[in-house]
């Protein structure tokens, strides 16, 4: 079966980074390993030294069994209304102005692509391990909301609004109640937007059984997956840290781990303490002490930050060094984190 | 109260890290300090400025979090029944409620909608002349250039009609170099600063406003510690502590030269509460005047 590792966090801690690492540190024990990133901007693409990154999984170049892919909103958003709705109704929705629009800023429309093409990794069954680096929105909640999210769309209280009710005949309660008011909103707002944008929604309730279903087989395919979140010290992924913990659980996720990015090494708390031998010059050594103590109270920082996060949710944290400039080789990536020890566990 | 060059309405973006809504709460600070009458509305919803702003949370009510400093959250359903009642100018008779229920039920999903009452609310605050100053912490790149575009997708869309004179108004308001700016918030790394450059490029060649300025924020003040000096420290933390530091600053160098920024602020060591850091990096703005 294959294993799925989720990689979620704050923007700006790393995901992108640590998920490359963990791909590559995986696919290095010969396991087949896909890495999925989310981000539009081409990140994983350079940390990998892969050139062109798509839908499709591509091979890298430096590492035997690992590949990568990303995703693509706008092609995912096609290829599910090509899996899911009748031909000629797909024909329509493909060409609704809106749709464009729509699929590229629906809340929740990167993310359930995000889990859509998740699951269909997961089903052709080609790769031992997939990572998935989650997309920023909502940060990085969403992804784990999608199905439930998209169910809500085809089903919650906008269709019915405008159909009426669940019955056969919902067409008829449109023609007669909903679309007479959106033609009376769209006169005030002064155009025909809102009633088209209904029209759109209601093609796309025809796929509401094949979506539902669907959303069912991916949130068990999430909650089957390892959920590591990624942090760094400052406050705001502190803060998302937390409430992925409590958020997750309200969704029967319980994230495994934690990954501490950017970790400064403990030790230098103590030393800081200590007078400082070897250095003759008085000036820099004056100036060596003082950075020094600038660095162990950031090492404090994080140690205190840490030790809160473990004791709190009783899970492991995993410090993964402060490593500048951020790794661009697979080499690179893999020692980054090597000495967490996380990939041994987590696989 | 003289506001000099200052422009009233200042949005305050930038890449998910940076620290844009410390820098948003440091800047609504450092104008309440010298005296303006000052509004921070947390844009997006997200729990950031309501914590440098030392305050549990916000409401769509502004409150007074300290001497002459307001902040208020966006919340959009408020926003909407304010945008279609005093905005618009929905008449009297016309269906206002029904009107007003298409629009929140539709606008999470049309295009344009959701933006347009988000952006739109500072602006309206902007206009109604209570403030000298109003600082939006707003949302990540991204997303706030769609922001930014809003008043001219609605207009696209809309052929004629209030919603879009009220898009075309906001759109004046927004790319009026007079009354707005937009800060873009970045740090003195890689990814921070190409996805900002890239930013400044769009806002630019689709002027959805007026040029950005650019903020450094978590500058390392340098150490005086010399690549050389290096070979003869010790080994052990002092001499690991030199090397990071050396090497962070020789990326700094790299980075801070990419782009023209108006203000470095520093690296705040080991401070811990998000308090702390927004009244440090108000100090810093303040040294730096």
């Amino acid at each position: 079966m294959t294993r799925t590792i989720i990689v979620t966090g704050a923007g700006g801690v790393g995901k992108t980074t640590l998920s490359a690492a963990l791909g590559a540190t995986i696919a290095s024990e010969s396991n087949t390993t896909l890495v999925l990133t989310i981000d539009p901007a081409k990140r994983l693409a350079d940390a990998l030294g892969v050139e062109h990154l798509g839908d499709e999984p591509a091979l890298v170049a430096d590492c035997e069994g690992l590949w990568a892919a990303m995703l693509d909103v706008s092609s995912s958003w096609e290829a599910i209304i090509h899996r899911y709705a009748d031909p000629v109704v797909g024909r329509r929705l493909l060409a609704n102005p809106y749709f464009r629009a729509i699929a590229d800023r629906f809340p929740a429309a990167q993310s359930y692509a995000a889990s859509e093409r998740m699951a269909e990794y997961i089903e052709s069954k080609r790769f031992d391990t997939i990572i998935v680096d989650t997309p920023p929105s909502g940060g990085g909640i969403d992804f784990f909301r999608a199905p439930a999210m998209t169910n809500e769309l085809i089903s919650g209280k906008l269709l019915r609004w405008l159909t009426g009710s669940n019955l056969p005949g919902r067409d008829f309660f449109y023609r007669f109640t909903a679309r007479p008011m959106l033609r009376m909103a769209d006169m005030v707002l002064g155009g025909p937007m809102l009633s088209e944008v209904a029209d759109f929604l209601l093609d796309l309730r025809t796929m509401y059984d094949a979506l539902s279903n669907r959303s069912r087989t991916i949130e068990r395919y999430l909650k089957q997956s390892t959920t590591v979140i990624a942090t760094t010290a400052d406050p705001t992924p502190i803060h998302e840290t937390r409430r992925f913990f409590s958020e997750l659980g309200g969704i029967d996720i319980t994230p495994e781990a934690i990954i501490f990015n950017r970790k400064l090494p403990e030790a230098w708390i103590d030393a800081s303490r200590k007078p400082l031998r070897g250095i003759d010059d008085p000036e820099l050594r004056s100036k060596t002490k003082h950075n020094l103590s600038l660095w162990a109270a950031e090492a404090r920082r994080q140690s205190d930050a840490a030790s809160e996060l473990s004791a709190r949710y009783h899970v492991p944290v995993y410090p993964v060094p402060w490593v500048t400039p951020s790794p661009q080789t697979i080499d690179a990536l893999i020692r980054l984190v090597a000495t967490s020890g996380i990939a041994e566990d987590l696989v | 109260m003289a506001r000099g060059t200052d422009s009233r309405l200042i949005f305050v973006s930038g890449k998910g890290g940076t620290g844009k809504s410390a820098v948003a709460a440091a800047t609504a600070i450092d104008y309440a300090r010298r005296g303006h009458r000052v509004l921070a509305i947390d844009m997006v919803g997200r729990p950031g400025l309501a914590a440098h702003l030392r305050t549990p949370s916000l409401s769509y009510q502004p409150t007074e979090v300290r001497a002459g400093l307001y902040a208020m959250a966006m919340n959009r359903s408020d926003a909407l029944d304010e945008y279609l009642k005093l905005q618009l100018h929905v008449p009297q008779g016309a269906p206002t409620k029904q009107v007003s229920t298409a629009l929140a039920v539709l606008a999470d999903t049309a295009p344009g909608v959701r933006e347009i009452i988000s952006i739109g609310k500072p602006i309206y605050e902007a206009w109604k002349d209570v403030w000298d100053v109003i600082v939006v912490d707003a949302s990540s790149l991204g997303q706030f250039q769609s922001y930014l575009r809003a008043p001219r997708t609605i207009s696209e869309l809309v052929p004629t009609g209030n919603v879009r004179r009220q898009a075309s108004h906001l759109e004046d308001t927004l790319t009026d170099p007079g009354i707005t700016s937009i800060v873009l918030v970045a740090t003195p790394s890689e990814l921070p600063t190409n996805e900002t450059s890239e930013a400044l490029d769009v806002i630019g060649r689709e002027s959805l406003g007026p040029e950005p300025t650019v903020v450094f924020n978590r500058v390392l003040p340098t150490s005086g510690i010399s690549r050389e000096d290096l070979g003869s420290l010790v080994e052990g933390a002092a001499g690991q502590a030199a090397t990071l530091q050396l090497e962070l600053e020789e990326e700094q160098r790299t980075w801070t030269a990419e782009l023209d920024a108006t203000l470095q602020l520093p690296y705040l060591f080991g401070v811990l509460t998000p308090g702390e850091v927004a009244v440090q990096l108000a100090d810093a703005m303040g040294e730096a005047r």
